[in-house]
């Protein structure tokens, strides 16, 4: 009844937490972003009546038009002329449409317009979202080995570190490596491709993509008149996929190294692993990966002694 | 993800403590009961076959997407000239470049969040408290709307930080809600099952109810009435609400619809009630999701033991044949090895009848007597063990009583 009891006082501080971090955000949000929106407002007030002055427009007819180009805007369709005379739902586009689906990025540049769109759409989403789980987790565990543990028992038997100290230096190297690799020198490329973005943007981009937060101010591959579209949009999706993976990657590896730390147990959160798929072959040992072909037992270990290096070692 | 197993039939039993657990995706979580941590890694062959299922799957929604939505872009372009044609014709002191700075400058406010429409002091911020409020909500769930954004370079910086704190910790507390769902869940069930085993229900049968109740119920208080409440507020049809709501709480999150983001005068706690809302419904989510994904699993392991039965039952197919071909080998050399001897035994009085003209017809006999004491020896104790004992001894006898054979044939002619 205790640990009930004190699964319930905990939740309750999360979620007082969770608020107070949410106002927290809310402020400083407003604090930056208000003065920019007023003066936005403004100078766009200005700009209106400066139109309505010189021309024969009346007020309510440019009304009524700009409310039906904002609403095509709204779609990704617009009428200044040098806007990209391909669609937005050729194969490329749409298979990225799909894409930012599956993995729940969507950033909503391009939505489905007709009825039967909206209906296929969450379909599509309610199957294809936990397909995608699947396959990202089957291909994070097989990397997991390759880079989490090969590493670290190399690392162990060569330098001789302690486990722990092994641990925390690979868990470094490989998020220097990551943030690199997945942040860095994208921002770069993209910063380079799309002429509108600074390297911030380009950053600012890589980041809320690969959260799958999905915000959608920043697209790849919208500008008019883009060169080689369906080959960089389709290399974008391979980029997302592939940095969604490593994202996984360093999560489980720091969740590993908390475990090992100890810091999972001052959280109170048992040491849960989670067996996704029954097709697997038991490592015998981090080196013979070679050989667990021929094995066909599992061997389950308990939870205290599960997330160790040492007993997947052995 | 691996996200509560609230389904499992173990954990409707066992209310054991629960378990929290930081799994692959952040806002999705995974209380297990029994953390039995296998060490296993899956087959390369499988993870490329799911791989290329997942290609096909999206090659697959591509061309329907492009077949049901082409169309409509199509008409909508050819509309929207039309209406720019039509302006430019009525008001002929516009020129067109004119109003295409003036259509640029628009649609770059309006991505800002900033309309342009009606004046200025009837409109709220896109920035006020409760609409940072839940700007900051969205961004932390991994949502993303869109309709909102940062703008300045200070407050995109500050939103990076922002997310990089805030959706782990977005994370626990969706584990955590989602653990008292789980633990709320398998009370129910626990009385449920108390109630039916009263009247003799299979164990298998309350668990499929269950589930099926969950399911339903979860609809109802998590999608279905809060799409009609979005209908009714926000004035979108059935569908949009529904789509809406899934493209929410699937943190996808387009941003084509977002409750509280037009222009009408909503009640002051709509917007956190909203807020609670999409919490809890992530949760229940999760836990749809997983079970989608458990689904899966089962049907491929289904279809896995289904394969594996069928080899098996063709490994034992062979395995009958094969013991049945041995055994009819072992019975046909007995046959002849009885009708050896007894043609031996006939030959021997005749010989002893007829005189003493048996040494040249001892050597064949001779020849074969080892065979007799091998056989003999080794006859009675194989009989209990046909299959291997007899598949040795076949091989071992299989050879000599056809010499033999053919040498009491040879003899015999």
């Amino acid at each position: 009844m205790s640990s009930w009891y004190k699964s319930w006082i905990l939740l309750t501080g999360f979620i007082l937490f969770y608020v107070a971090y949410l106002l927290f955000g809310a402020f400083v949000f407003s604090t930056i972003e208000r003065p920019v929106e007023d003066k936005l407002k403004r100078d766009i007030q200005v700009l209106k009546e400066e139109f309505l002055n010189q021309s024969c427009v009346n007020a309510t007819s440019l009304e009524n038009f700009l409310e039906r180009v904002l609403q095509a805007n709204k779609y990704g369709i617009s009428i200044l002329p040098n806007s990209s005379a391909s669609s937005n739902w050729d194969l490329a586009s749409s298979l990225f449409f799909a894409n930012t689906l599956v993995t729940t990025v969507g950033y909503g540049h391009t939505t489905p317009l007709s009825d039967t769109g909206k209906a296929f759409s969450i379909f599509y989403a309610l199957l294809g979202v936990p397909f995608t789980m699947l396959v990202l987790t089957a291909c994070v565990q097989r990397l997991m080995h390759l880079v989490t543990y090969g590493p670290i028992s190399m690392c162990r038997q060569k330098i001789g570190l302690e486990p722990l100290a092994a641990t925390a230096v690979h868990f470094a190297i490989l998020l220097l490596v990551v943030v690199l690799g997945f942040f860095v020198v994208p921002a770069v490329v993209f910063s380079y491709i799309e002429d509108t973005w600074s390297f911030l943007d380009a950053i600012y981009f890589c980041f809320i993509t690969l959260c799958t937060i999905g915000l959608g101010d920043y697209v790849p591959g919208e500008k008019p008149g883009q060169n080689f579209r369906s080959l960089y949009k389709i290399s974008v999706m391979v980029y997302l996929f592939v940095g969604l993976m490593m994202m996984y990657l360093v999560l489980r590896a720091f969740h590993r190294m908390a475990d090992l730390h100890g810091l999972t147990s001052f959280f109170q959160l048992p040491h849960c692993d989670e067996d996704i798929e029954e097709d697997k072959e038991p490592i015998i040992e981090a080196g013979h990966e070679d050989q667990h072909e021929a094995e066909d037992s599992a061997k389950p270990l308990d939870p205290a002694s599960q997330t160790s290096y040492n007993t997947i070692n052995r | 993800m691996a996200a509560p197993n609230l389904l499992d039939p173990k954990s409707a039993t066992h209310n054991s403590k629960p378990c929290l657990s930081f799994s692959a995706k952040s806002i999705t979580l995974s209380p297990r009961e029994e953390c039995q941590a296998i060490a296993t890694v899956m087959k390369w062959k499988t993870v490329l076959a799911i791989f290329l299922l997942v290609v096909l799957y999206l090659v697959v929604g591509a061309a329907v997407f492009r077949a049901l939505e082409q169309p409509h872009e199509s008409a909508q372009r050819l509309a929207i000239l039309n209406q720019k044609l039509e302006f430019l014709s009525t008001h002929t002191c516009v020129n067109h470049s004119h109003l295409e700075e003036l259509v640029k400058q628009v649609v770059s406010a309006i991505r800002s969040g900033v309309n342009p429409a009606g004046t200025l002091t009837n409109h709220s911020s896109l920035w006020d408290l409760s609409s940072s409020f839940f700007f900051a909500g969205t961004v932390i769930t991994t949502i993303g709307f869109g309709n909102i954004s940062p703008h300045t370079e200070g407050g995109r910086i500050f939103c990076i930080i922002y997310a990089l704190l805030g959706i782990p910790l977005f994370g626990f507390l969706l584990a955590g809600v989602g653990d008292q769902l789980g633990t709320i869940f398998g009370k129910a069930t626990a009385r449920v099952e108390k109630m039916f085993v009263q009247w003799d229900v299979s164990q298998t049968k309350i668990r499929v109810i269950s589930t099926v109740l969950f399911i339903l119920f979860g609809c109802l208080l998590f999608v279905a009435l809060p799409a009609a409440i979005f209908k009714h507020i926000e004035g979108w049809s059935a569908l949009e609400s529904l789509y809406f709501v899934v493209i929410t709480l699937t943190t996808i999150g387009f941003g084509d619809f977002v409750a509280g983001g037009s222009e009408i005068e909503y009640l002051d706690y709509y917007k956190p009630v909203v807020w609670f809302w999409i919490l809890v419904g992530l949760a229940y989510f999760a836990a749809v999701l997983s079970m989608i994904g458990d689904w899966f699993r089962v049907i491929s392991k289904k279809t896995k033991e289904e394969v594996g039965e069928i080899r098996a039952h063709a490994a034992e197919w062979t395995a009958n044949v094969s013991a049945e071909f041995k055994e009819t080998r072992r019975r046909l050399s007995v046959e002849v090895y009885d009708k050896f001897q007894r043609a031996a035994s006939i030959k021997r009085k005749l010989s002893t009848d007829l005189g003493l003209n048996s040494t040249p017809e001892l050597t064949p006999p001779k020849r074969i007597l080892p065979v007799n004491f091998t056989d003999e020896r080794e006859r009675e104790p194989v009989f209990p063990y046909m299959t291997k004992n007899g598949s040795i001894f076949q091989n071992g006898l299989g050879g000599e009583p056809r010499r033999g054979d053919v040498a009491i044939i040879e003899y015999l002619k």
